[in-house]
């Protein structure tokens, strides 16, 4: 139970990250939502045995984390929460296509390879987008979303579903503790009891999400989330925009490495 | 200032299941006034502060805030002149600062995020709690988030503040903060609460309410050290006017 309450904290964090005060934070919040989805959409156009065209793109996030200031441990440790996931997509890959390939002097089968490139990609991606949400925070993120002339039901939704997350945690914890308060030797909670506990909490999340419904309409919610004016893009953010893009598309016409790689072993020719 | 006043006319209420919590309720709140509204548990107190915010409406009878009606088409006009402050302050805060918190009300009524600013700066300075508007409002503590809440809703600039349980769930000391922060404030004030010597202390006019109907209505010092009356209505008289637990002097 404490691992909920911890988790629940812990889910917060990257709003406290967001807070900062740091170049990358103080970016344009569209030029920066702009620069992920350039990011993503490239990383996600590679093939499946491209490995070394990838390795550029570690640069992005690299160097978002550096100038952002932001922590490495709490933001990996939420790669790992959907690394499950990607194994288990990736995992079969090298019994299905097992053809040789030919790495260095040694032959292994072309699945690894693949396998390899999907945890990469998915690394890098999911990376970018928790780096957005560091940098920028969900509010603004909402207003560059709206900015961007998504429907305002859609980024409703999704900033409702996070606020109302820890809503939901809040009550299993509570849940929990009352639990298990009243059956101190089990461990976690007994089958027969899934049922009644998984309804109470269902209808008291209705409840705690129709009181706080209430009180947005209270203060003349109409359905539009307005989380404060805009900053103008200025002349910096554009080109924050324009200098990533561009090296995301030289380093997907060119494989980077590979032609370090010739040159250097063209001068030691 | 007739806008200011609050007008209840015969006023029902039954819940879908058929339980009538409110039963013909008349009153009528002027400017100025603070009214406390008490009542036992399952009284009706409760479905009576919905009734007059809109949220749910009258089977029959009507509310009326100066000298317009409380129906679908007004409530963003009769939300704009009435505030409410919730019983659990987690419900109402759910932005990631404080500051947007209390910004959330304004920024619906479209102000300009200057006007914005100064309002919110405004109300957090009025609740003294100007030195929290950055934080993140579920990691303050309950008389801070009662504070907060209460900013929330004077950032729109209310003429009446409606109050659920205000002092519920403070200690002794938060209790006093916030009921000296109440008195400081010039708007019309109506408050329920179970906390019967709060209401003795700052409200001069007092509304029982009996299973859905008002059984008493008039001067807080008299009602509420009527005995008769408040054991009648599932209450007690306020604990600062009881007999001295230790002497047994009678007090009233």
């Amino acid at each position: 139970m404490a691992n909920i309450m911890n988790s629940l904290y812990n889910m917060r964090i990257l709003d406290d990250l967001a807070r900062q005060e740091t170049v990358i934070h103080k970016l344009h919040s569209l030029m920066k939502l702009l620069t992920t989805v350039s990011y993503l959409t490239v990383v996600v156009s590679f093939g499946r045995y491209e490995i070394g065209g990838l390795l550029p793109f570690l640069i992005y996030p690299v160097m978002v984390f550096t100038l952002a200031e932001l922590p490495v441990k709490p933001i990996l440790l939420r790669i790992l929460i959907v690394s499950p996931f990607i194994i288990g997509i990736g995992i079969l890959n090298p019994f299905f296509d097992q053809q040789g390939y030919l790495l260095g002097e040694r032959v292994i089968s072309r699945g690894w390879i693949t396998f390899g490139s999907i945890l990469l990609k998915s690394g890098l991606t999911v990376t970018a987008a928790l780096l957005l949400i560091a940098t920028t925070g969900m509010d603004r993120l909402a207003g560059a979303l709206r900015m961007m002339k998504i429907p305002r039901i859609f980024v409703l939704q999704l900033l409702l579903t996070y606020r109302y997350i820890s809503v939901l945690m809040e009550e299993v914890a509570r849940i929990l503790r009352a639990y298990s308060l009243r059956a101190p030797n089990q461990k976690g909670v007994h089958r027969s009891a899934w049922g009644s506990l998984a309804g109470q909490l269902i209808l008291r999340t209705f409840d705690r999400a129709q009181r706080i419904y209430e009180a947005m309409c209270l203060r003349g919610f109409a359905g539009e989330y307005n989380t404060g004016g805009f900053k103008e893009i200025r002349a910096w953010d554009l080109s924050y925009f324009i200098g990533w893009a561009l090296f995301f598309a030289v380093a997907r016409m060119y494989n980077i490495p590979m032609l370090i790689g010739s040159l250097i072993t063209g001068v030691i020719k | 200032m007739s806008h200011h006043k609050l007008e209840v006319k015969d006023l029902h209420y039954s819940y879908p299941d058929d339980h009538k919590a409110v039963k013909g309720m008349s009153f009528c709140i002027y400017h100025g006034e603070s009214v406390g509204i008490i009542g036992a548990n399952g009284a009706g107190k409760s479905t009576l502060l919905m009734l007059l915010m809109g949220v749910i409406f009258p089977s029959q009878g009507e509310v009326c805030v100066g000298d317009v009606h409380v129906t679908k088409k007004t409530l963003p006009m009769i939300r704009k002149s009435l505030g409410m402050v919730f019983q659990d302050p987690d419900d109402q805060l759910f932005m990631n600062t404080v500051y947007d918190d209390v910004a959330f009300g304004p920024r619906n009524y479209k102000l300009d995020e200057k006007e914005v600013e100064k309002r919110v700066l405004n109300a957090l300075e009025l609740v003294g709690i100007l030195h929290l508007k950055d934080r993140a409002p579920f990691k303050l503590s309950g008389g801070e988030k009662r504070a907060a809440a209460i900013a929330s809703v004077l950032s729109m600039h209310p003429d009446i503040l409606v109050m659920d349980e205000p002092t519920a769930a403070l200690d002794p000391k938060s209790r006093r903060k916030v009921m000296k922060l109440l008195t400081s404030f010039n708007h019309t004030k109506i408050i329920t609460s179970h906390d019967l010597d709060m209401i003795f202390e700052m409200c001069d006019r007092t509304i029982v309410i009996k299973n859905g109907e008002i059984a008493a209505d008039g001067v807080t010092s008299e009602i509420l050290v009527n005995a008769e009356l408040m054991d009648a209505c599932g209450l007690e008289i306020p604990l600062s006017l009881q007999n001295c637990p230790v002497c047994r002097t009678k007090k009233v």
